[in-house]
């Protein structure tokens, strides 16, 4: 399944220096390579995650793994999610377990403006974050509408409602703005001084040679607004948390204002209520298949969330915000395609694929390298038991530029933490075949 | 569209009396208990089941019974949630709308009932229905003992009938949930139904203050008197191996039916929970080391449980939103090595005994409550929905507020489109320092 538009019944993937070389049917491998059987196999790219938090909340959750939230301020622009990633959080290897090759590590909630993400891939035996940032992937920045920011800074600093969050945003916005003016004037500045520096200067009144003009300085450095900056020359791409529609569709105006696109609303459990609007902005929204009810901003949560944006021909993707639910997007895509399904909608499992790989790709500005099974792209690979939308299918093998990263009861990478634990534990329970009645139809 | 609105709530508030007798015809009936009725015939009357059978049963024929044609389908018991809160919470950030724990610093609770809580009108409920959940065991939370566990039909909207039964166990946490450390948690435990033993033989003395001091009020003592009689079980969240063990000898010592809830480790101690035949309600995809408690915690804990005897139930144990989800969990168990039997019956027959609760729900069988649920194809199947849930007899509404907020945006044809940004003099723009921008929110006219 390339999550190209076409899917083969029976094929061949041949991969030459880690790159996807040729995809279809009869392909010849050439002398010297190794063949992989996947006979009765289903083959998809790797699993695209565009909302994780695993390594900056690793797993135990403990206070020292507590990297997620710089929550010292509801703007905080200049930090970065690399800082705070820890390569050796167990729960990544699990992730990796469930297929998923890439993913977008994201500060947490807590602030209006929460960072930079950094874009990574499941590598094992990393020993720092540059072992395994997405090579040449934007950054992104993280943005957070509703109610975390008003609790975790009404009895703070504030914003208390909603109101002080969009005046947090405008003000943000607006403070980039006149920074990059400040800039903009300097480097005018400096280039005519760097221009005339060599011209005598200009007698003064008193008919004595004139002092030469100082060297214009630069304005001080700041990170946040320059982060802010690089967000509305479109290098950073938005990712926005964000649940309801009303929010959303501001969100959509201040962008418009601050010329800026947001790349992708995140969670947007009510995107069905504007899914025209997000179609005609090029927006995409990252939902959750079933998640609802757990705060107010959710309650209006429907299965048919990622559907309905498709049907309007907008962007759905299936992220999970959960170290678990990372494991199985590819099961929470099956859900969400077969609500859609029963209500009428037209999703073929190519379109619910890319929800998983092909969107989140795009979303996280990486698509010309991932996320489809096309010639050209990286060679990273899902390798699964059978179909990747049914509940009894697991990820057998898992391959990043080529290479076995994950094949199951022969490679399965551990982390230095997990070390030592667990003495004598039962291997793996065999697993029985589901009863042959069992039909899988509609 | 208010109009047709109207009619959709009012059908899921008030569904229409219950035809005396209801038919359930064709389909393959997996009972619960492991066997399977091909073409089965199911005779439902004044909401128990009357007749379970194959096609030689004979169907009453006159014009009062309701039928219900499972033909090429699959039927199975209504499904069981284990261990939460619906109808106790309805959003979690919200406080407000929590009724699932007695608030207070007394870690013990066991007099607080978690019926007397209970909304029948939770938006939660028919989520849960239409997915094929139809019985709910509605724990409290929080403290060392946190209360009585209430055994409920999903019945939308019946207040007075939704609840099956009041009490059907005593439901608490081990582990780090009190005094700041497990020893201390456990001794609490220990002095708590030590004093609920005296207090049994001496109520009298109690009454006329001639005790000493006990260590739970007298209605959380006399609360624990069933649990210790060994007529409902202690429920006890424990997932670190040892816990377990504790758990096990507590209960052991006084004459405790236990249940363990959680269980992350409970396959390293499988033999001691098999040889004292204690279930584990465990949610099978919790495989995360996310605490020091849940190191072991792996996706097949229920295929080894099950394996060395363990009698495994199989729940939801995330918020209360999504229970409809057992199917998955159990689909998810079967992947890991539970086989498929055993994995229904964990959220069917398994759960209503570790509840106490086996005579009555649990399997399709005559003179239990009439709860059923006619399924597409395979239930734990993500492709597969109910196409028809009985509880208690009657055929709900397949309807949610879910599914109302669908129905109302399945079209947006009637909203205008354009957002408000595309009326720029609507409210004054910040000063950019650029000329004025075009919003990229205003859509073009739909058709």
């Amino acid at each position: 399944m390339t999550a190209a538009g076409d899917i083969f019944e029976r094929a061949d993937l041949l991969v030459v220096g880690g790159r996807i070389s040729a995809v279809g049917p009869g392909l010849q491998a050439p002398d010297g390579a190794v063949v992989v059987d996947a006979a009765g196999k289903t083959i998809t790219p790797g699993v695209i995650d565009t909302h994780s938090h695993l390594g900056v909340y690793a797993a135990p959750g403990l206070n020292g793994h507590s990297d997620g939230n710089e929550a010292s301020a509801p703007t905080t622009a200049h930090v970065r999610a690399e800082d705070g990633y820890w390569p050796q959080d167990p729960q990544i290897d699990r992730a990796r377990a469930g297929g998923v090759t890439t993913a977008q590590i994201l500060p947490g909630s807590a602030n209006l403006i929460g960072g930079r993400s950094v874009t990574v891939r499941f590598l094992p035996d990393a020993r720092s974050v540059d072992d395994v940032k997405f090579p040449g992937a934007p950054y992104g920045l993280k943005m957070a509408c509703g109610e975390n920011p008003k609790r975790v800074y009404g009895d703070k600093s504030g914003p208390k409602t909603r109101m002080g969050n969009l005046a947090g945003f405008r003000d943000a916005f607006q403070k980039a703005k006149e920074y990059e003016r400040t800039w903009s004037k300097y480097r005018k500045d400096h280039g005519e001084w760097d221009k005339n520096k060599d011209k005598p200067a200009p007698a003064g009144k008193d008919g004595q040679p004139g002092k030469p003009p100082d060297e214009p300085q630069p304005p001080t450095r700041d990170f946040g607004l320059e982060t802010l900056g690089l967000v509305m020359k479109g290098e950073i791409l938005v990712h926005n948390h964000c649940y309801r529609a009303d929010e959303m569709t501001q969100m959509l105006d201040l962008a418009a204002t601050y010329g800026f696109k947001i790349r992708s609303f995140h969670h947007a459990v009510e995107a069905y209520k504007i899914a025209d609007r997000l179609a005609a902005a090029g927006t995409a929204a990252s939902v959750w298949a079933d998640w609802w009810g757990f705060k107010a901003e959710a309650f209006d949560g429907i299965l048919e969330n990622a559907a309905l944006l498709h049907a309007a021909g907008g962007r759905s993707i299936i992220h999970s915000d959960s170290p678990s639910g990372i494991q199985r997007l590819n099961q929470e895509a099956a859900k969400a395609m077969h609500a859609g399904r029963r209500m009428g909608v037209d999703i073929s499992e190519d379109d619910a694929l890319r929800w998983f790989t092909a969107n989140a790709a795009w979303a996280l500005g990486i698509d010309h390298e991932v996320g489809t099974l096309t010639p050209g792209k990286r060679a990273d690979l899902v390798v699964w038991s059978g179909s990747p939308f049914s509940v009894y299918t697991r990820a057998e093998q898992v391959y990043i530029d080529g290479e076995p990263v994950y094949l199951r009861g022969e490679l399965e990478p551990g982390t230095d933490f997990e070390l030592g634990y667990n003495p004598g534990a039962a291997p793996p329970a065999p697993v029985s075949p589901v009863p042959s009645n069992m039909s899988a139809a509609n | 569209m208010s109009h047709i609105l109207f009619v959709a709530v009012l059908a899921l508030k008030s569904p229409a009396a219950p035809a005396a007798v209801t038919l359930v015809k064709g389909g393959d009936l997996h009972v619960g208990d492991g066997t399977v009725v091909e073409d089965a015939t199911i005779i439902i009357r004044d909401g128990k089941f009357a007749a379970v059978g194959g096609p030689e049963l004979t169907a009453p024929s006159n014009s009062g019974v309701t039928l219900v044609d499972a033909r090429g389908k699959i039927i199975t018991p209504g499904l069981v949630a284990s261990d939460n809160q619906l109808g106790l919470v309805e959003i979690d950030l919200e406080g407000s709308t929590h009724d699932d724990a007695r608030g207070g610093d007394h870690p013990v609770r066991a007099a607080y009932d978690a019926s007397r809580a209970f909304n029948a009108e939770s938006s939660l409920i028919q989520v849960q229905a239409i997915g094929g959940v139809t019985t709910a065991a509605v724990a409290p939370a929080g403290g060392l003992l946190s209360g009585q566990v209430a055994w409920v039909d999903l019945v939308h909207g019946d207040h007075r009938g939704a609840l099956s039964k009041a009490g059907v166990a005593i439901d608490g946490n081990l582990g780090h949930s009190y005094g700041g450390s497990r020893a201390a948690a456990l001794a609490k435990l220990h002095e708590v139904l030590t004093d609920a033993q005296v207090f049994r033989g001496r109520k009298d003395a109690y009454e006329r203050a001639q005790t000493r001091p006990f260590a739970a009020h007298a209605l959380d003592l006399q609360a624990l008197q069933p649990a210790l009689a060994g007529q409902i079980p202690l429920t006890l969240s424990a997932d670190r191996a040892s816990d377990i063990l504790a758990a096990l000898d507590l209960a052991k010592e006084y004459k405790l039916r236990l249940v363990i809830v959680g269980g992350s480790e409970a396959w390293k101690v499988a033999p001691e929970l098999a040889a004292a035949k204690v279930p584990v309600v465990l949610q099978p995809t919790r495989n995360l080391p996310g605490s020091f408690d849940t190191l072991g915690a792996r996706l097949d804990t229920a295929a080894l449980l099950a394996a060395a005897g363990v009698p495994v139930v199989i729940a939801w144990l995330d918020d209360s939103h999504n229970l409809r989800n057992i199917t998955q969990e159990a689909g998810i168990a079967v992947a890991n090595g539970l086989p498929w039997a055993a994995a229904l019956r964990a959220i069917t027959l398994e759960p209503a005994l570790a509840y106490g609760q086996g005579t009555t729900h649990g399997s399709v069988a005559v003179g239990k409550v009439a709860n059923l649920v006619v399924w597409s194809g395979d239930p734990l199947e993500l492709s597969s929905r109910p196409t028809d849930v009985l509880v208690r007899g009657r055929a709900i509404p397949m309807v949610s507020r879910q599914t109302l907020l669908r129905d109302r945006y399945r079209s947006l044809d009637k909203f205008g489109a354009a957002a408000p940004s595309t009326n720029s003099n609507a409210r004054p723009r910040p000063d950019t320092g650029a000329a004025a921008t075009t919003a990229t929110t205003a859509a073009p006219p739909q058709k």
